[in-house]
Formats: C-alpha cells, structure tokens, sequence
C-alpha cells in the first residue's frame, strides 16, 4: 500500500450511504446504510449480484445519480472532501480529475461523432491547461500506453472503427489521461471475450504500479476479483454483507452469501459432481425481507436471523453482517434449529412481481 | 481454499447410485452410438453492396469446414470467443439457417435432405434453448401457451390434456405450477430460463442445443440451471449440444470439448484432458486467460497479441498463426488439418505435439 503526500486518511471514505430511488411503486432503497474506504493505490473489488447496489454505490460517488434517485444519508469523502458537499460545477473538476471511471459497455460511453482522439484531449484540455495540440499529444501517448499499436493513427479514427477490446482501452486511456487518484472500474471486462480480458487486465495492472492509482473494480467475476483486488467487498441488496483481506474472503469467507457464492461457480481447476446452489432469488426491491435480507436464502436460519444482524468485526480487518459466531458457528440465542417454515420458503421459487 | 480444494480426479466413476452411474456413461464420453454426425460444415454469409446491393464483395466464413460427432447420452461442449461461429454452427444444425455445403445426419436422416413436412418430424427429436431469456419467450403469450405451444403443433389438441402436460413440465424444471397462467415479465431471468428449458422439453427430444444458456444469469442463479440441465440430462436420456464461452461451465457439463476460432474447429478432446493437457496453442492460450477464483493459485499467463482477425478475410495458412505464439514459417502457408494426436484427441496443429501443459504454482 502506497500512501501519497496528498492526504494522510484514506483516499475515498464512504460512510453510512443512502442512495434510495423514489418510485411510483415505492422506494427501492438501491444503497442503503454502505460504509468501507479505500486506501492511496489499493484495489477494492466489491463483488455482488445484479440489484445489490455496486454499481449505484459507484454513481453516487461520482454524483450521478439522477431522478427519481437520491442520497439521502451518508458521507463520501475523497482525500478528505465531502463530495456530497460540493456543487455541480465542483464536482465537473473534480470528475475526471482525481476521480475516473470506465463502464461496462464500451460503445455507449464513448461519443460515436468525435474521434477517440478528440475525445482524450477534450478530457485532458478540461482539466490541465494544455492546448488543443497538447491535448492531442497527450491523447496518443495515452493510447500507446494501455497498448493500442499505432496511437497516432488511431487517435483519428471514431469509435465504430474500433474492436470492443479496443474502444475499452481508449476509455482506459481517457480515464487515466489526467492522472486520477482513484479509477472505479465498474465491470470493465465483462462484455470482452476472455482473451481480450487478459490483456484489459493486464493494462490496468500495470498502470496501477506506474501511477500509484487506487481501483474500485466492481464486478460479479470472482476470478478477475481474485486476481486484481488487495480487499474485497461483497454486497448483497443494498448492503454490505462482508468485507476483509482477498485472501481471507476467498480463503474462510464468514457471511453465508459469500460462501454460496464461492461454492456455486464451476472452476476450470477442479471439477465436481454437482454445484453448490444458492437457493431462490434475489429479493424483490419492494419487497425486501425483515431481519437479515439473506435469511429466506440462507441455509443457517436461526430464529434470531428474523433481527437485523449487526455489522461487525469477525477478525482482524474482517467485517460480517451475520449472527453467526466469528467461528461460523450458531450463537448461543438462536440456537433453536431453524424453522420448517425457513427452509420450505427458501426451496419455493416464487415469480416475483416487478 | 479450504475444503472445496478437494478434487478428486476419477470423482465420476467413484460415486455410488444409479444416477451417478448414469452420468459416468455420459460424462465418460464412451456413450452409444454417433446421434448426429456433422461433416464439412459450411456456412458463408455474402456480404454484398454496389449499386442495389447486387454485386458480391465476398463473404464472412463463418463456419467453414466443421465435422465431428455427437454420441448418444453425452454432451459434447463447444468453445469459443464472439464471432468464432459457434452459434452459427448451432443454427445450421437446426436448419433455422441454411447451410452453404456439408452434411448434418441425424439418427440416419439427412437433415438437409428433408423435405417440410419431414423436417416438422424431425424437429420433435432436436430442440434448443437459447441464450437471452428474455428476448427468446413472446411477452403475449402466457407460460401454458408457450411450453404447449410445440405440443399443439405437433398434435396435442385437447386443451385439457395439453394443460396437464404442461403443469407436469413445470413441475420437473422447478417452477411453480400455479404460475402457468403467468407472462414472462412477472418472472426473473432464472426462472425464464427455466421456461425456455421446459418448451424444449415438452415434445421428448432426444437431442437439445443449448446456446449459451446461462450466460445472461447470476452467478448464484447459473448453478441452478446447470444442475437443472444435468438432471434433466439424466431423467430424459437427453444428448446435448453445449455452446458458451465460459470454459469453466462448459468443462462442468460436458464429456467432450471442442473448440472454434475464426469458423475452424481447432481442437476436439474428451474435457478432462482438453483442460488439463491441450494441443492447441488457441486452447492452451484461452484456458491461460481465465482468471482463477483463488488468490493463492498463480497460473502462466499467455496474453494473445491484438485482435480476432475479420472472419470475411481471414489468414492464410492456419488462421492462428497472426497471434500464435508458437507461430513458424510453414503455419502462414499450410493449413493444418484436424488430426488425431494420440488417444482421440484431436488438434489443428502442425506442433501440436509441442505444446506444453500449463504452469501453475501457489503463490505464497
């Protein structure tokens, strides 16, 4: 872990975030009670399904979120900034200056009427005092460095002309054209083949070492998760559920959730019969569960589980949101075996409505 | 890892039971005899343009001289990045594209040979499952109408016997039976595919394609459905075409592996040595890619240089050589044929036999 002079803290810090969506059918609390920071040149992967709230934790950080959505609690501070704070000309500096993000689908972040160039050196020019031809330059020395052969005739060509491999390495380069201190990722190699994956990878990899950049990698890819990240994050409706070491979360996870999750997935190293499965599905928004939010999924049940288990430290820098002893074992006051009722309602699968 | 680090190598032939014992014949790959034989394989699409789009400019080779053999009870998996033709391939051997030239026999039939009618029959015996749940159901259409909707046309008009039918599908792929009044938008993208599964079932077929069937999931949801798949593989003696991209989930189902680069089959192995000994440098350089959910597991890494080339102009010789790094002189002239380097397994590689397995060491 590299710590910059900038700021003695930890580079982003986000605590107790709320962002809730205000819809007709009620309110989707997307992020709700989120807290975790990120130190000067880690990489934070948080991990979570689709719907747990990752990605509108991201958003919030860069103030995106739009209408019916909203922040409605929480702090977010970077290099010791209360973003939340700031206006919505502060926060124009801000973005793309110490802060960057890359999405997931490559196509649609880019701009299909300006060159790749042009669109680099309008980040670079926005930030830096540079010249358009500064800019310019700037943009072809980016593009040679997350790997693009023949930056200068590249930098001329739109977006269609490029592979999806490449146009995400030309949001790669435009990310970091203006040096950021963190890069949030947001699946950024999810819609890539995995050859292309590799090399994506292997860029953000070694642009980490040379700029000291802290990531916040967002993903549902526990192998990319386990290869890039210092720490991991796991999220599960609106809520962090677990959080430690990478080495700790994939070696003794404590949270049910990331432990089904491990379990499920069929590795390419080892081959078993059947796949673990984690019953059911994720809850409806709407419709979420008293107590623990896992519970009608969760093969511990207890009878405590139907109260909101507190989120807590388990062992040295590894936090659970679970009732389960930090041994993983059942606590003393719920040690009643878990109700007929719990088990047939996680075996049902129901259609929920949307 | 702790305890899920326990593989045992020769897992299928130890476990007891009779489904085990099921699942062994069909993962071994020694299962009966060839269902469907695909031979020189074809499909180009033209790509035209000129003055009313009348003048030829060429042609995207999809796929482009493919054979091999699915036997019965096994599934056989298919591999490959985007645009590697994989599900072109599937296409053609459901006849929902025509083929440019080659053969498909099924079960003795000629498939291309058949006339409409035939086809309608022999359509009852291959169905497929397609990859995005929520594109492949009609919105109009509730859950009872789309599962029976192959059992009407193929002559289960009793409104009453065909409901039944349908409950009972539901049943067997896990959804409730109540819901058969239900539309696709009031269920989630497992339970859709759980759908799709059943209206594939529905007319007994022995053979299904399934077409990247669990990559629009979640992670949690995608073991359902492939635990789903390998029940329903064992209930209804079912031999499945399996095509993903996902090397992990395509080496959890399959007896056999094939895989595609740029419409050519490059390599063919029974799964368990393709993952561990490949032939191929293609193969050796995928598998290399795939990022391990592991931290303590660090694996030689081939990162490939540059880009797939366009299939509608692809490389001479062997259509690797532009990335290989194994690449010689004689692989930019010569295209290698797919051949037998020892024990059935299958490369197109003038080095196949050069090809080392992969380095893999735990870092500490």
């Amino acid at each position: 872990m590299t710590v910059s002079s900038r700021h003695a803290g930890p580079l982003l810090e986000i605590k107790g975030l709320k962002t809730h969506f205000f819809t007709q059918d009620g309110t989707v609390k997307a992020v709700d009670g989120v807290t975790f920071q990120i130190a000067h040149g880690q990489t934070l992967g948080v991990v979570g399904e689709s719907g747990c709230g990752k990605s509108i934790t991201s958003l919030s950080v860069m103030r995106l979120i739009e209408r019916p959505g909203k922040v409605v609690a929480g702090e977010i501070s970077l290099n010791g900034d209360d973003l939340l704070k700031r206006s919505d000309e502060e926060m124009r500096d801000i973005r793309g200056d110490q802060v960057s993000m890359i999405f997931q689908e490559p196509m649609t972040s880019l701009n299909p009427v300006f060159s790749c160039g042009e669109q680099i050196s309008e980040a670079v020019q926005q930030h830096t005092a540079a010249s358009s031809r500064e800019g310019m330059d700037r943009a072809v020395e980016m593009l040679s460095l997350v790997g693009i052969s023949d930056a200068k005739r590249r930098a001329r060509e739109y977006p269609h002309q490029l592979s999806g491999g490449m146009r995400q390495r030309v949001m790669i380069a435009m990310a970091l054209s203006t040096d950021p201190d963190l890069l949030i990722a947001d699946e950024p190699t999810t819609a890539l083949d995995v050859t292309i994956q590799a090399q994506i990878l292997e860029v953000m990899r070694d642009l980490r070492q040379k700029n000291r950049m802290a990531i916040m990698l967002i993903t549902h890819d526990l192998g990319v998760v386990a290869e890039m990240a210092d720490e991991v994050v796991v999220m599960y409706a609106g809520k962090v559920v677990e959080r430690g070491d990478v080495r700790t979360i994939f070696g003794s996870p404590h949270h049910p959730y990331t432990q089904g999750l491990l379990h499920s997935i069929p590795r390419l190293d080892e081959r078993v019969e059947r796949l673990e499965v984690i019953k059911g599905t994720v809850p409806s928004p709407y419709n979420l569960p008293e107590g623990c939010l896992f519970k009608r999924r969760c093969p511990f049940r207890m009878p405590i589980c139907d109260t909101a288990p507190p989120y807590r430290q388990i062992a040295d820098e590894h936090f659970s949101r679970c009732w389960l002893t930090p041994s993983g074992e059942k606590p003393e006051v719920g040690e009643d075996a878990p109700s007929e009722e719990a088990e047939a309602a996680g075996d049902q699968l129901t259609a929920e409505p949307r | 890892m702790t305890s899920q680090t326990t593989t045992d190598p020769a897992g299928d032939t130890t476990s007891s039971g009779q489904t085990s014992a099921q699942r062994t014949v069909a993962r071994g790959g020694v299962a009966g005899a060839p269902l469907l034989q695909v031979e020189n394989l074809v499909k180009h699409f033209e790509i035209r343009g000129g003055l009313m789009g009348i003048s030829k400019l060429g042609a995207v080779r999809a796929v482009d001289d493919v054979s091999f053999t699915v036997n019965e009870g096994e599934t056989l998996g298919l591999v490959g990045e985007s645009g590697c033709g994989k599900t072109t391939l599937g296409k053609v051997i459901l006849r929902l594209l025509p083929p440019t030239s080659g053969r498909v026999n099924f079960e003795g039939k000629e498939l291309f040979d058949l006339n409409a009618r035939e086809l309608k029959a022999a359509r009852r015996d291959i169905q497929v499952v397609f990859q995005d749940p929520y594109a492949s159901l009609n919105p109009r259409m509730s859950v009872g109408e789309i599962v029976g909707e192959g059992l009407y046309v193929h002559g289960m008009t009793n409104k009453r016997e065909r409901e039944s039918a349908v409950r009972d599908l539901l049943k067997r792929v896990g959804l409730n039976q109540q819901h058969i009044h239900r539309y696709p938008h009031e269920f989630s993208g497992g339970q859709r595919q759980r759908i799709g599964i059943a209206r594939a079932l529905a007319l007994r077929p022995k053979f299904v394609v399934c077409d990247e069937p669990v990559s629009a999931l979640d992670v949690s949801i995608q073991s359902q459905v492939l635990n789903l798949l390998s029940d329903l593989q064992d209930e209804f003696q079912l031999t499945y075409l399996f095509i993903a991209h996902n090397l992990a989930v395509v080496r959890h189902l399959s007896s056999r592996v094939g895989v595609m680069y740029l419409g050519k089959l490059v390599e063919l192995a029974e799964a368990d040595d393709l993952y561990v000994n490949p032939k191929h440098p293609y193969t050796k350089a995928l598998l290399s890619a795939i990022p391990i959910p592991d931290p303590t597991i660090r694996r030689e890494r081939i990162v490939l240089k540059g880009d797939l080339p366009s299939p509608a102009n692809p490389p001479s010789g062997c259509r690797f050589h532009t990335r290989c790094p194994m690449a010689q002189e004689i692989c930019k002239v010569e295209e290698p044929p797919l051949r037998d380097v020892g024990g059935g397994h299958m490369s197109a590689c003038h080095f196949a036999e050069d090809v080392t397995p992969l380095h893999e060491r735990h870092a500490v």
